[in-house]
This record gives structure tokens, sequence and C-alpha cells, in this order.
């Protein structure tokens, strides 16, 4: 019965929102009267209040068992702990969808009841929201039903979630990374209402530009969780692989940062108003096209969903019906739109802007590098895969130009053209601390470190130093500091910096051991101490012991194996030794013939400071967040 | 010409210019930096490609055997047959009998030495060209 419930709130939601829809397309006719716009509002409201209901319901099925629901059949059992069998909902696509719907109809809900219903945008706003959730809620309902019954003959349990999928991280990860993805709807909908009203009254940034805050700093935090997930599991390629599923992830990113940083220079200088309006209806459009690619499976790729060409086409046309409407609309209305001021050469928004344009060169071509295998395989009938190196060779010249413009940027003003000398001798120390440091890497490392990644350490090292010497002076002499810029700057410069020493810096080696058997090198020894046997709810784990002296220190490691009962899949979970500088890594592999097992060891140096600097960089942004009124 | 729009123009062509540039280089970075695709049936047994594949199909039933850290096996996509060679730990999904997909290339006895080894997130994976 609850299943049913469940699903006929979903259906109940989407009329809703279609009558929501419906109600402000025929006020357009019957010229609008605050009754008929409050109606669908009410409408809009009790459609939200009804999808959370329907997930609250779908969440109880879970806990409860409710294996006669197909979805929950299929990727929960009863042995599993409950944050699983809550999580186990969104491990695939159907309940994954679900929760990405619910993420959007809140942070629309929420937004909608924020805005001033007297405003003639008003309207505008609960037409675009209410079309978007009814889209997808369609898409739902019709082509990937999370409601599905097997009956009368429900299986007694149920089939497991992927026991790869079967880690903390997945309770957190896909919730961060949705509700960043869907954030983005808030800009969206109101830049079309902007668009569509047509008045263009001034101000509109400050009522957005919290939001996108928000949005980007979940959207950052949930690829940071990705990668930090995808760095321990084995057989994901390490903390980013430009596979094309982390690809999608990174365009909106990209387009979004670019946002963030140009609907900041619209508000402080009035300038690149239109260049504004358009990067916010990209971001979501970007968000869109990425859960096309994920879930339609058309490319290959490590971390996608089981593929149904159907449901691809069916998102395709949906992102396609939603970036015509939107795109129509600027390109029509924004000819109207008039920047306050000009972007002053050599000032801080023209610097701003030329960064705005090398994120945009780089969206494309990681799109280009996305969709290339397609293109190659539907004219040519060739399949080509496109690699790190393709990505690496492109991002590193823009990343040394970017880094370049963000240092002219901060010793710059608005609107105010530069002085060359003065920005020059501001600017030399941090350049030649750069140059000397990394210099002397490239000497330590027997000058074998690759140009690339020399750019990488130069421009992290940079920035780092710029904003150092900002912070310096602030507290020398109490000069102006941007705090959210210096945080997120300097975030992004030691992102920058460990991802360039992490690469040159770290290295691996594969060992054959037996029980008691010892590897002895200068530098270390390893032991396997021993090996034994634990019996869990749903897995049994093969836990070796294993034992390494580095620097006169003990370590002791102790890397599994799991077996799954119920699909009899088996994973390996590695075992992490953090310290400041470095990870020591160990996994466990296969046990070979003569009985002895394989090891991986790897030291992972500077690993543990990307995700510190990501978290920076949200924390610069929140800083920000908290600024705007 | 007036002067304000000639000014015009050349901002015109410097745009279109360094765009023309800037597509160039990320096109001849693609050109250099792709790997080809292929399953073991596709590829030419006297005249295997030389640089660094991608290679895709099935691990054939009990052909994995170890040697030393290495791991040995025959791909397959019920056509032809790849001897392969991996020196690492294979990801959890990796099994006889299932898809496998591998980046490296060959020596020079033609068997594939694979550099890396990819599993999927999903056990019932297959690699698109078995599946049809």
């Amino acid at each position: 019965m609850i299943p049913e419930i469940s699903h006929l709130l979903t259906i109940l939601a989407a009329g809703l929102f279609l009558f929501s829809f419906l109600v402000i397309l025929s006020s357009n006719a019957l010229r609008s009267t605050d009754s008929i716009i409050r109606l669908s509002l009410n409408c809009f409201n009790a459609a939200t209040i009804f999808l959370i209901c329907a997930f609250i319901l779908y969440v109880y099925l879970a806990v409860m068992d409710d294996f006669s629901v197909k979805y929950i059949a299929m990727h929960s059992n009863s042995d599993l702990p409950i944050f699983y069998k809550i999580s186990s909902i969104w491990s695939s696509h159907e309940g994954s969808m679900f929760l990405w719907i619910l993420f959007l109809s809140l942070w629309l809900w929420l937004f909608v009841n924020r805005l001033d219903t007297q405003s003639n945008l008003f309207r505008y706003v609960i037409f675009f929201s209410a079309m978007v959730l009814l889209f997808f809620l369609l898409f739902l309902l019709v082509t990937s039903s999370p409601f599905e019954r097997i009956l009368p003959l429900a299986p007694i349990n149920g089939g497991d979630i992927n026991p790869v999928l079967q880690d903390p991280a997945l309770v957190i990860h896909p919730p961060m990374l949705y509700l960043g993805y869907v954030g983005f709807a808030v800009p969206f909908v109101y830049i079309c209402a902007y668009l569509a009203d047509g008045e263009f009254r001034q101000g509109w940034e400050t009522i957005i530009q919290k939001w996108s805050l928000y949005a980007w700093a979940f959207l950052t935090l949930g690829i940071g969780l990705g990668s930090w997930w995808a760095y321990y599991e084995l057989g994901w390629g390490g903390y980013w692989f430009w596979d094309p599923v982390e690809n999608v992830a990174l365009m909106p990113w990209l387009a979004a940062t670019a946002f963030t940083h140009s609907i900041h220079a619209s508000t402080k200088s009035g300038v690149l108003k239109s260049w504004t309006l358009f990067l916010g209806l990209s971001v979501f459009i970007l968000s869109l096209f990425g859960a096309f690619i994920v879930r339609s499976g058309i490319i290959d790729s490590v971390h996608s969903f089981a593929n149904d060409p159907q449901r691809g086409l069916t998102l395709l046309l949906i992102t396609g019906v939603i970036a015509l409407i939107s795109f129509g609309l600027f390109s029509f209305r924004s000819i109207k739109i008039v920047n306050s001021r000009l972007v002053v050469s050599g000032s801080k928004e023209s610097f701003l802007s030329l960064n705005n344009i090398l994120m945009i060169t780089s969206i494309f071509s990681v799109f280009l590098g996305v969709i290339y295998p397609l293109i190659t395989q539907y004219f040519y009938s060739t399949k080509v895969s496109i690699g790190p190196p393709y990505y690496n060779t492109i991002f590193a010249p823009l990343i040394f130009i970017a880094a370049c413009f963000i240092a002219l940027s901060v010793e710059s003003k608005w609107q105010r053209k530069w002085k060359l000398t003065e920005t020059l001798s501001k600017l030399s120390i941090p350049i030649l601390i750069s140059c000397f440091l990394t210099f002397i890497v490239q000497s330590l490392h027997q000058y074998s470190v690759s140009l690339i990644q020399m750019i990488g350490l130069f421009s992290g090292i940079f920035i780092i130093s710029i904003y150092a010497f900002k912070l310096l002076m602030n507290s020398v002499n109490r000069e102006f500091i941007n705090w959210s810029s210096a945080v997120s700057h300097l975030g992004f410069g030691l992102l920058l910096f460990s991802i360039a020493g992490n690469s040159i810096f770290s290295y691996e080696k594969n060992l054959k051991l037996n029980v008691n058997e010892e590897y002895i090198t200068e530098e270390l020894e390893i032991s396997f101490d021993d090996l034994s046997l634990k019996d869990e709810s749903n897995h049994q784990r093969i836990i070796a012991q294993i034992n390494m002296k580095i620097h006169e220190k003990i370590i002791s490691f102790s890397p599994e194996k799991r077996k799954y009962f119920t699909r009899g899949q088996v994973t390996s979970e590695t075992d992490i030794e953090a310290t400041f500088l470095r990870d020591i890594y160990i996994n466990i592999g296969e046990q070979l013939d003569d009985g002895s097992w394989t090891f991986r060891v790897q030291f992972n140096y500077l690993i543990k400071w990307i995700w510190f600097s990501v978290l920076l960089m949200i924390l610069g942004i929140l800083i920000r967040s908290r600024a705007i009124v | 010409m007036l002067p304000h729009r000639k000014k015009r123009l050349q901002n015109i062509l410097l745009l279109l210019g360094s765009s023309f540039i800037g597509i160039f280089l990320i096109l001849s970075a693609l050109n250099s930096q792709l790997d080809l695709f292929y399953s073991p049936s596709e590829l030419n047994k006297n005249n295997l490609p030389k640089e660094r594949i991608k290679l895709g199909g099935m691990v054939k039933k009990g052909s994995i055997k170890y040697e030393d850290t290495k791991i040995l096996f025959v791909l397959t996509d019920f056509e032809e047959d790849l001897d392969i060679e991996f020196d690492g730990i294979p990801p959890d999904l990796f099994k006889e009998d299932s898809g496998a997909v591998m980046l490296g290339s060959f020596d020079g006895n033609g068997v594939f030495v694979a550099e890396e080894v990819f599993a999927k997130h999903d056990e019932n994976y297959m690699p698109p060209e078995l599946s049809k």
C-alpha cells in the first residue's frame, strides 16, 4: 500500500506542477491578478510538500525492507546496516533520479518563497520552475519509475547494493553532488524569468548571487568527495582520471566558477551583464548535459550506471528543449541589456574577463574530449579514447596564463587602468620565489620533471606566494585584504601545487609475499605477518597484517579483501597510513598458485593536500556568501 | 572608414584570429593524444599497431595465470584471442568470463603489455561491442 501512496503523491506533485504552470500561462492572457499568482504559488508549494512526503515514504520502504518494490529488491538487502539501506536509494539510476528531482524541487521551493510576490518577475519564476520540475517528474514517472512492484510474489531478500559502492562515501557523495548540480536551477529560472519579463531592472545579481555561491560550494564538495572516494577505491583510476563522468562534472564546475567571477564583476563595476546571464544559463544546461552523458551510457566510462539508450534519448530531448527555450530567450532579449559601464583595459574586470575566456576555452576543450570519440565512431567508424595526456596538454598552458591573470587582477583596481611599473614591482618577489622553488624541485629530482609538471608547480607556488604576500602586508601594516578571494585563491594555488607535487614525487611498487616473508631494501622493510578470516553480516573479510619499517618507524597495515555472500563479488579495501606529507597506500591483490599474495604499495605525496585545498576554496566562497545580504 | 569602425574591425579580426589559433592548438593536441580503441578481432595479427591503444573484450575462461607479480591472461571477443600481460593488481571486478578494458601496447612478440586495466561499477558490464 505504501509504495502506491508514494507513487500517487509523486504523480499528484507532477499534476500540481502542471497546474501551477498552466495557471501562469493562462494568467498571461487573462491579465494576471494577485489571486491567480497566489493560486499557482500554493499549487507549487503543495506539489513540493507532496514530493517530500513521497520521498520520505520511499525512504521508509527502504528502511523497512519492502522487497515488493522492484528497485529496492534489486539494490538493497535486509542484512545491510540502516544507512546503506537508505543510501541504496541513490545507488542506481531510478532512485538517484528521484533524489535529484527532490533536491531540484527543494532548491526552487526555498527560492520561490523568498522572492517578492508583488514583483512582475515572480510569475515567470514560478512558470519556469514548474516547467523544469514537470519535465523531470514526467521523465521519472514514464521512463524510470522507482515504484514498480513485484507482485504477488515478492522476493524474500534483496539483491544487495553493488559491493563496490558499499562505502560510507556513498551516503554523502551523491547527495552533495546533486545538490550542487541542481542548485544552479535557481539562477537558471531567475535569469529565464528576468529575460522573459523584459524590464531589465538593476540589482538582479544580488538576488541570485548567494544562491549560486551555495550551489558552487555543494558542487565543489561533491566533486571533491567523489575524487577522494575514487582515490581509495581500487580500479577507479585514482583521484582524477579524466573519465567522461568526471569531465561532465568538471564542465558545469568551470562554468559555475566563471559565473561566480563574472557576477562579481557585474555587481562591482556594472560590466559583463549579458555575459553573466549567458553563463548562468549555461551552468544548468551543462549540468543537464552531464546527467544525459552519465545516464544514457552513450560514452564508455568507469563510473556510469547500467545503461538504457531510450532514457538517454528522452533526457537529451528534455535538455534540448530547456536549452532551446532559455538560449532562445537570451538571444531575443539580451540585445536590450545595457552595461552601465564598459570594461577598462588593464583594470580588475578586464583580467577577470580574460580568465572567463580561459575558462570557456577549457570547457570547450573538455567538451571536445568527451564527444570526440562519438564523432570518430559515427563519421569514421574508428573507436578512439581520449586519455589524460590530452587534458594535461590543454590545461597546463591555460592554467599558466590564468595564474598570471589572477596575479594581475589582484594587483589592479575596478574601472582603473593598471600602472605597469607598480604592478610589476609588486609581483617581482612572488615571481622570483616561484621560479626559485620550481628550480629547487627540478634539481632535487635530477632534472626529470616534465614541462607540464613544472608549469603546474610554478603556477601553484606563484598564486600561493601572491596571496601569502598579501596576508603578510595585511598583518604588518593593516593593508586591505579581500578575505574570501584570498582564502579561495590560496586554495586554488595549493590545489595546483599539490597536484603537480603529487605527480612528481609519487611512486609505487608491486610485491609478492608469503606469510612471514620479508621484503627489504635500503629505505624500508616490509613484512607480511599474518592472514586472518572474519565473518560479517553480509560478507567475509580476509585481512592481511603487514608491518612496514621506514625511517626507524614501524607502521602496521591491514589491507583486506571482502567476499560478499549475495553476489559472490569480491572487493579490496586499501589501507592508508596518512602523514603530513604523504600517504602510504597498500592493497592486497590475488593469491598466486604457490600460496603467496601480491601487494601494491604506493607512496602518494601531497595527496591529502588536494582535498584540503578544495576545502579552502569552499571556505573562501562561504566567507563571500556571508557578505551578501 | 570611420575610426570607431576601424577599431571594431580590428577587434573582430583579433578575436577571430585568436580563436582560430586556439582551436587549431586544441585539435592538434587532440590528434596527438588520442588512443585508438580495438577489440581483438579488429586487429591485424601481422601488422599490430605500434602506438599505445585501448583494448576491450572478455577475459577468457581458465586463462588467468600468475607469474611473479605479473598476471597473464587471454582476452577474447569470441572470434580472436590475444595474450595479455599486466604487472600490477587488477581491479576487483576483473575476473574470468567478464568484460575488461585495458590501455597499453604490444611488445615485439605479439603480447599486449597493459599499463592499466579498468573495471566498471556495474558487475554486469559488457563492452558495447560484445553486447550487440
